[in-house]
């Protein structure tokens, strides 16, 4: 997990957004509408990144279909040092 | 002296390695000015070496081809080499695009 963090949030092109889409969900579980209206970013690179985050176990989602929440694992959560050590240099 | 096919072939790999390189450069300079982290800074200086080296390399096939015309192994040992480094960065370009 906190090699596949440095990997997926440093080192690819869309790791930005998706340490900001971490970060709203530290906050609370959103649906993937919301993180696009709120990071300005479009819905289907929005559903990409939460493709990918999925597969490595930092999100999961609830099983509606419908506008599902997305939520940070409780695996996440244990490396949440590790992204907070990364996410540090990035403002706001 | 016209280049050999296979020098032909690992001097158009290595262009197409600089044209992999070059996003590549451009992603990890933009996610340094973000992040500053060393992992970053360690694929940056390695994208740009890989750059310099494969720039290096064109400008090698075309001004020294007299060099590779004489040895069909040393031709064939270079394309398997630029064959594998383009094989590579294609798998590191795959997984840094995602």
């Amino acid at each position: 997990m906190e090699k596949a963090l440095w990997y997926l949030l440093t080192a690819t092109r869309g790791g930005a957004n998706r340490a900001r889409i971490i970060d709203a969900l530290s906050e609370r579980p959103m649906n993937a509408n919301e993180l696009a209206d709120r990071l300005d970013v479009g819905y289907k690179t929005i559903r990409h990144h939460m493709e990918q985050l999925e597969k490595h176990d930092i999100v999961e989602s609830g099983d509606e279909d419908y506008a599902k929440l997305y939520f940070l694992t409780d695996r996440f959560d244990n490396y949440r040092d590790t992204f907070e050590e990364i996410v540090e240099q990035m403002d706001a | 002296m016209a280049m050999g096919p296979m020098i032909t072939a690992a001097a158009v790999l290595a262009v197409l390695n600089v044209v992999l390189l070059l996003p590549l450069v451009g992603i990890w300079v933009r996610n340094y000015a973000t992040f500053r982290t060393g992992l970053v800074a360690g694929l940056l200086a390695f994208a740009v070496a890989m750059l310099v080296e494969n720039a290096v390399a064109v400008y090698f096939f075309f001004s020294m081809q007299s060099f590779y015309a004489g040895d069909p192994h040393v031709q064939q040992a270079v394309l398997i080499l630029r064959s594998l480094q383009f094989v590579a960065i294609v798998g590191l370009s795959y997984t840094t695009l995602r």
